[in-house]
């Protein structure tokens, strides 16, 4: 995999999400380009790159989030969605034996598995964080259950947008450089009988 | 040649384990270790992506303009309405000065020392992004120390709709906005749609600090004897705020309930009348007096 394009690609899609990420909003729920971007490159790169090209994604999400503290400044906490991009992309990882990696639909499922547990995982790092150091949370005033709930949901619109940016992606694959390697098993179809 | 080594140590499944410790120390760390680089770090990996933001904002406008707070008039009707709104923002925000400034003698000396060198400035400015991760999160325009602003400078749309506060981040092209619903509390007065009445003394009119709910409203507890009703606007009187945010509307009250344990209070909710992210430009009040 060429990591420049990845880079370059998941700088831009998180500018996308901080733009015109608002056009896909509904009831206050609002999908994300990116996860859909992670989820192909999880299911066309070798394992161990995968998870380290999550992470990067995660820290980017990351630096394009600030969160309001209580004294209403700003702060950027580099490292919870890094953290949970890793675990998300370790969950869609072995989905590649099970999914039709093609298919826009296998894409747009695991995408929902990876914003699922993203969410989860990102909420359960901040109560952490927010008992460890007694302080706010990114969702305050509301609450940790809450936010779970709207993540659920955002999982959902994360799912529906994965659908036509995977297919957008597929597009792109020979610019990502990922290495194709096919195993030919002998049978009975492949010997004609 | 111990480097060496080291690289080679810590590579494959010891560098994934790795930069998992490192990312969550980093998660752990308190706001005192992670505010003085963090910040700064975003900023840089922001900055040559706001051509992008810019692209995708214009192209947000197109698809799904902002929904339109008023009825669509005529552009006479428009003009008149915006000279009302404007007059009566002017004329709440003397009131509201005035009944303050009545309240002491040493207040009244300083208010009227820095109201006669008052020098306040408006900057307009592009919203160029948003928060991707949350509704009603903090957004980024393209003005900064620059052009004049402030940490702490109040942010206006449509006029007179107070929308929030510069972050106390601000960079030399660009700043962070604080929503008015992400702030602890604002304290407002409550008048009727239509305006108050001058006859009424303003401390007749009902007050109220709104707490933010978490769905997007606010809510108070509201001791008067006033009648509340549903579609009093609420509008800002809060001495922590900047002056310029005096009286300046921040939102409708769309539902009054009674508190149980309270009968003489009520509680109310607030809805914003529009939000950061429903605009493409801001306007930044800055108070020369206070650089």
């Amino acid at each position: 995999m060429r990591w420049s394009v990845f880079i370059i690609i998941v700088l831009f899609t998180c500018a996308l999400d901080a733009s015109l990420g608002a056009v896909f909003e509904i009831g206050g729920i609002r999908g994300q380009l990116l996860p859909a971007v992670v989820v192909f490159m999880c299911l066309a790169a070798p394992k161990r790159i995968a998870v380290r090209a999550a992470m990067l994604a995660g820290l980017a999400a990351d630096l394009f989030a600030p969160m309001v503290l209580a004294d209403g400044t700003l702060l950027v906490v580099p490292g919870p969605r890094v953290l949970a991009f890793a675990l998300g992309a370790l969950a869609v990882v072995p989905l590649r034996g099970l999914l039709y990696r093609q298919n826009p639909l296998s894409s747009s499922a695991a995408t929902f598995l990876f914003s699922l547990l993203v969410g989860i995982v990102w909420v359960f790092l901040w109560i952490i964080r927010s008992v460890i150091l007694s302080s706010s949370a990114p969702w305050w005033p509301a609450t940790g259950a809450s936010e779970v709930f709207l993540r659920v949901f955002a999982a959902v619109g994360d799912a529906a947008l994965a659908l036509p940016v995977c297919w957008l992606l597929e597009k792109s694959r020979p610019l990502w450089g990922f290495r194709v390697t096919m195993r030919v098993s002998p049978g009975a179809a492949r010997q004609g009988l | 040649m111990s480097a060496t080594r080291f690289v080679q140590f810590l590579s494959g499944k010891r560098l994934d384990w790795s930069l998992a410790c490192v990312a969550i120390v980093i998660s752990m760390l308190p706001v005192s270790a992670l505010k003085p680089w963090t910040n700064d770090v975003a900023r840089l990996v922001l900055v040559p992506f706001v051509p992008v933001t810019h692209l995708g904002m214009f192209l947000r406008e197109r698809i799904r303009p902002p929904q339109a707070i008023f009825d669509p008039r005529s552009p006479e009707t428009i003009a008149l309405d915006n000279e009302v709104a404007r007059l009566r923002l002017l004329y709440e925000q003397t009131r509201l000065s005035s009944a303050q400034l009545e309240q002491t003698i040493q207040a009244l000396r300083a208010v009227s020392t820095r109201i006669g060198s008052a020098n306040t400035t408006f900057v307009e400015a592009a919203v160029v992004a948003l928060d991707p991760s949350r509704v009603g999160g903090v957004v980024q325009v393209n003005a900064g120390s620059r052009h004049g602003v402030i940490p702490g400078a109040p942010v206006f749309i449509e006029g007179d709709l107070f929308a929030g506060l510069i972050s106390d981040e601000v960079g030399s092209f660009g700043a962070a906005v604080i929503p008015a619903l992400r702030l602890p509390s604002i304290g407002c007065r409550l008048y009727p749609a239509e305006g108050s009445d001058p006859r009424v003394p303003v401390q007749n009119y009902a007050g109220a600090v709104l707490k933010p709910t978490g769905r997007g409203t606010w809510t108070a507890d509201v001791a008067s004897t006033g009648e509340l009703s549903v579609g009093l606007v609420a509008r800002v009187a809060d001495d922590r705020l900047p002056r310029s945010a005096l009286g300046t509307r921040i939102g409708r009250v769309v539902s009054v309930e009674p508190i149980e344990q309270v009968p003489l209070a009520r509680r109310i909710e607030v809805a914003p009348i529009a939000g950061l992210s429903d605009v493409a430009s801001v306007i930044i009040a800055i108070d020369r007096s206070q650089q």
